[in-house]
């Protein structure tokens, strides 16, 4: 099997800058881990067992506060169940791929993976399976070297920085390239609003409430457009 | 080993949330009404996910004049360029700009 150089080449500097604001959050995650006292090892293990930041440090802060160990499991869950979503939307994109891939790609579906292949899913089936694959090995790759550097040296970059501002300002950028028809722009405005509305429910459940919301708004925008 | 297998149980969890519907629907005809739903999910779920990563620890959305400042310019140059890095450099360029101007 001859490897697909351009696409290849193209996933990687697609996910690189995407990369960037992750950093001072894997160094955030391994600082969480050296002071929750769960152990090195341990905290570590969660980086390629979960593979998601934000329900990895979920699930770190609370072992170490001393929470129920059922009620930590909860909320890593709750704030991972956002992925659901993801893997309904990607689907008919899964319909054209071998049973293998649809078995090992789901593991990589990080946000970042997400947003860049729902722009991607109009490629030719192996095309998008390089390209979701390198997005994901590559991301997975600087995720573990990265938290582990974070055990060892805690938050390098100043915080004063505010670089994690990085990451909301690129999936903005994402879901600019996403948007192609007015459905698409209420769908993402009534999700951003109604996720405003229900900030501060625990967990980060309000985002759930604002993306079913945006969902169903950018449906009905479309009925009535046709 | 609590801590491990707490790792373990969310882990997979987040595997059975990534792959739930990627291999039941492998098979099956979605139906056009689910299809169409299904486009809506990338706007919606990373337009509340953006909105949710700007909640600090009180629930409150933590967004002043920088922010919005960098939020226009990134969205701006995102839909001329299309170039993740000149949006990465740009939008943190100008919230940092404004924040010291401000």
């Amino acid at each position: 099997m001859s490897i697909d150089r351009v696409t290849v080449r193209r996933a990687v500097a697609d996910a690189l800058p995407l990369y960037v604001p992750a950093i001072p959050f894997a160094l955030v995650i391994g600082l969480a881990i050296t002071e929750s006292g769960i152990g090195n090892l341990v905290g570590w293990s969660m980086s390629w067992l979960i593979f998601g930041g934000a329900a990895h440090l979920t699930l770190v802060t609370l072992l170490g506060s001393g929470v129920a160990w059922v009620a930590a499991v909860f909320a890593g869950l709750v704030v991972n169940a956002r992925h659901l979503m993801y893997s309904a939307a990607l689907a008919p994109t899964f319909q054209r791929q071998p049973a293998w891939f649809r078995r090992l790609g789901p593991y990589f579906l990080i946000d970042q993976a997400f947003a860049l292949s729902t722009i991607e899913q109009d490629s030719e089936p192996e095309v998008f399976r390089t390209y979701f694959l390198t997005i994901g090995v590559t991301f997975w790759i600087m995720w573990l070297a990265t938290t582990a550097v974070g055990l060892a040296v805690g938050p390098i970059v100043p915080e004063e920085w505010n670089l994690e501002f990085a990451i909301p300002i690129l999936f903005l950028g994402l879901i600019v390239h996403g948007i192609d028809r007015a459905p698409k722009l209420v769908a993402a405005l009534v999700g951003a609003g109604v996720s405003w509305l229900f900030a501060g429910l625990p967990n980060r459940s309000g985002l759930l409430v604002g993306a079913l919301a945006g969902i169903l708004a950018g449906t009905l925008a479309e009925r009535r457009s046709r | 080993m609590r801590a491990f297998l707490a790792g373990v149980v969310v882990g997979i969890g987040t595997y059975v949330f990534r792959s739930l519907f990627i291999i039941a629907l492998a098979k099956r005809r979605i139906p056009e009404a689910v299809l169409t739903a299904l486009q809506f999910v990338a706007p919606a779920v990373l337009s509340a996910l953006v909105v949710a990563l700007l909640v600090d620890s009180d629930g409150n959305v933590a967004v002043g004049i920088p922010e919005l400042a960098a939020f226009g310019a990134g969205g701006v140059v995102a839909y001329k360029t299309r170039s993740h890095v000149l949006t990465l450099f740009v939008g943190m360029g100008v919230f940092w700009l404004v924040r010291a101007l401000v």
